[in-house]
């Protein structure tokens, strides 16, 4: 579904990503792990269009995302690190704004917001500037739900939400997974990855050092008699 | 580009602009503005009262020339300054580039456009049932020449806050916009055509008409209020130099429309390579 190949990244003299190479399949939850500035929200960012790779080509379900961005751009569907709104709009007014933007009935947030399994509720007459920073983070999934679209790059989705947020998330993301969503996303929260991820990418750097099945991992686990952070770190440190 | 993708951010940005008050604040600077010349404009003779259009046409006039490219390129620029978390959701989504620009640009300006004729519509009805309607015909020209100057230093705040990028950089240049297009450009012009001859000056004077925004509709405003005749020499030969009164205002229109579309395309291009 998504073909990263020989992907660099550099500002200035800086080297984000260095020569990144991997494939996520149609279906597939792909988790990216690594310390911060190792270049996995650049790597996001570069499949979702919003950064230019340096050098390297993406492919979205066969299509070049940097040639034929708009299209490719329509197969996914993105949420940031840090979500942002304009504070004097109310959350049912930014999922009708998303809406418009993608030419989807309204009647789709009704859908989203009521219909799916994770409690997007309590929230849409309000304003932006009177949600916290995990219901915002939840605003951003329910406007990522929106256009049904067949990727979902998410950027550290779990970071701003509380336990129990954190919790409904990722059974939440466990059922787009199960209706064949692919997935990609970052994450420092390793329960997150061990609880969703098909195969994990480690990175470190800017490079990729890692990428294996969980199973892999699991069995590492179970092997070494060690925690994945511990297992984590010895392939960080590897590299 | 498609309507369908910029109507809705146009929408959006011209609700935005309403709830934060800066519409309702501008109508009523606007509004503030007419009423106050034409009552108050001819203190200094000792009289009271309003005063006609013609007048306060003239008079405000010079006023908006300082005033709507402050308000427009520090609007513009709040607007088209990067948020971090904002931009990425939007651009992330199949909508290009220009799309988002453009419709940023037609929500700010309808947001203005709203202001500048509820605060000068609200003025001029005031004037029309104190005095009598002489001038009335310049009045709607003036109001039409304020949104032209708005479109044009709206784009060119989109332009600032893409070269900048960062906040104080963005609101410095915009800053430095003004004062060159408002107050110094006319110095150095003058200041040029001193050191030419009388001839070539005459030459250096009309060409640099087109080169700021501000003269263009400053000459417009006063050449569609009073015709050429207001410049003396110079108004004859601007008029003689661009065939008649009706080529004039053509070619200024043309000089406003370039003043507006080339800030808009350098942002498209710059924009297009830019990271989000």
């Amino acid at each position: 579904m998504i073909e990263v190949q020989g992907l660099a990244k550099t500002f200035g003299q800086f080297t984000a990503v260095d020569g990144v190479s991997f494939e996520v399949r149609e279906g597939e939850t792909f988790a990216m792990l690594g310390p911060n500035g190792s270049g996995k929200s650049t790597i996001l960012k570069s499949i979702a269009g919003l950064q230019r790779p340096t050098n390297g080509s993406i492919t979205i379900g066969g299509m070049d995302a940097l040639k034929t961005s708009l299209a490719a751009r329509k197969l996914i569907s993105y949420l940031p690190q840090r979500v942002g709104f304009h504070d004097c709009l109310t959350a049912h007014e930014v999922l009708e704004f998303y809406c418009r933007l993608r030419k989807l009935p309204i009647s789709r947030i009704d859908q989203v917001v009521h219909g799916s399994e994770f409690n997007f509720n309590g929230f849409s007459e309000k304003r932006v500037s009177e949600l916290s920073g995990g219901m915002k983070q939840k605003l951003g999934l329910a406007i990522a739900c929106l256009a049904d679209a067949p990727v979902l790059l998410l950027d550290e989705p779990t970071v701003s939400l509380d336990p129990a947020g954190a919790i409904a998330f990722r059974k939440f993301l466990k059922t787009l997974k199960e209706k064949g969503k692919t997935i990609v996303f970052t994450s420092h929260v390793l329960a997150d990855v061990e609880m969703l991820a098909d195969r994990v990418a480690v990175l470190v750097d800017g490079k990729l050092t890692a990428v294996l099945p969980i199973e892999e991992l699991r069995q590492q686990i179970a092997d070494k008699d060690r925690s994945l952070e511990e297992i984590y770190l010895e392939y960080a440190s590897a590299a | 580009m498609e309507l369908s993708s910029i109507l809705p951010i146009a929408r959006r940005e011209l609700i935005v602009a309403i709830r934060n008050k800066w519409t309702v604040i501008f109508a009523f600077v606007f509004g503030s503005l007419v009423l106050a010349i034409s009552y108050f404009g001819t203190i200094t003779a000792g009289e009271i009262g309003f005063q006609g259009f013609n007048r306060t046409t003239a008079s405000l006039l010079s006023l908006v020339l300082y005033l709507i490219p402050l308000v427009s390129l520090m609007m513009g620029t709040q607007s088209f300054l990067r948020n971090e978390g904002e931009d990425e959701m939007l651009f992330s989504q199949p909508v290009s580039r220009s799309e988002i620009l453009t419709g940023k640009l037609l929500g700010l300006f309808a947001a203005m456009t709203t202001a500048t004729f509820i605060g000068f519509g609200v003025g001029g009805v005031v004037i029309a049932t104190q005095t009598d309607a002489e001038g009335f015909l310049g009045y709607p020209v003036f109001v039409l020449l304020s949104l032209f100057l708005t479109l044009v230093f709206l784009s060119l705040s989109m332009l600032a806050a893409i070269i900048s990028q960062r906040r104080t950089k963005a609101f410095g240049l915009a800053l430095l916009l003004w004062f060159f297009f408002v107050i110094l450009y006319d110095l150095l012009v003058l200041g040029g055509s001193l050191l030419l001859k009388e001839r070539s000056a005459n030459y250096f004077i009309f060409a640099s008409l087109f080169g700021n925004p501000v003269d263009i509709v400053r000459v417009a405003g006063l050449l569609s209020m009073k015709g050429g005749e207001v410049f003396g020499a110079a108004g004859a030969s601007l008029l003689k130099f661009l065939g008649g009164y009706g080529q004039a205002i053509a070619a200024l229109v043309v000089g406003l429309i370039f003043w507006t579309a080339v800030p808009i395309l350098a942002s498209f291009r710059l924009l297009r390579d830019q990271d989000i």
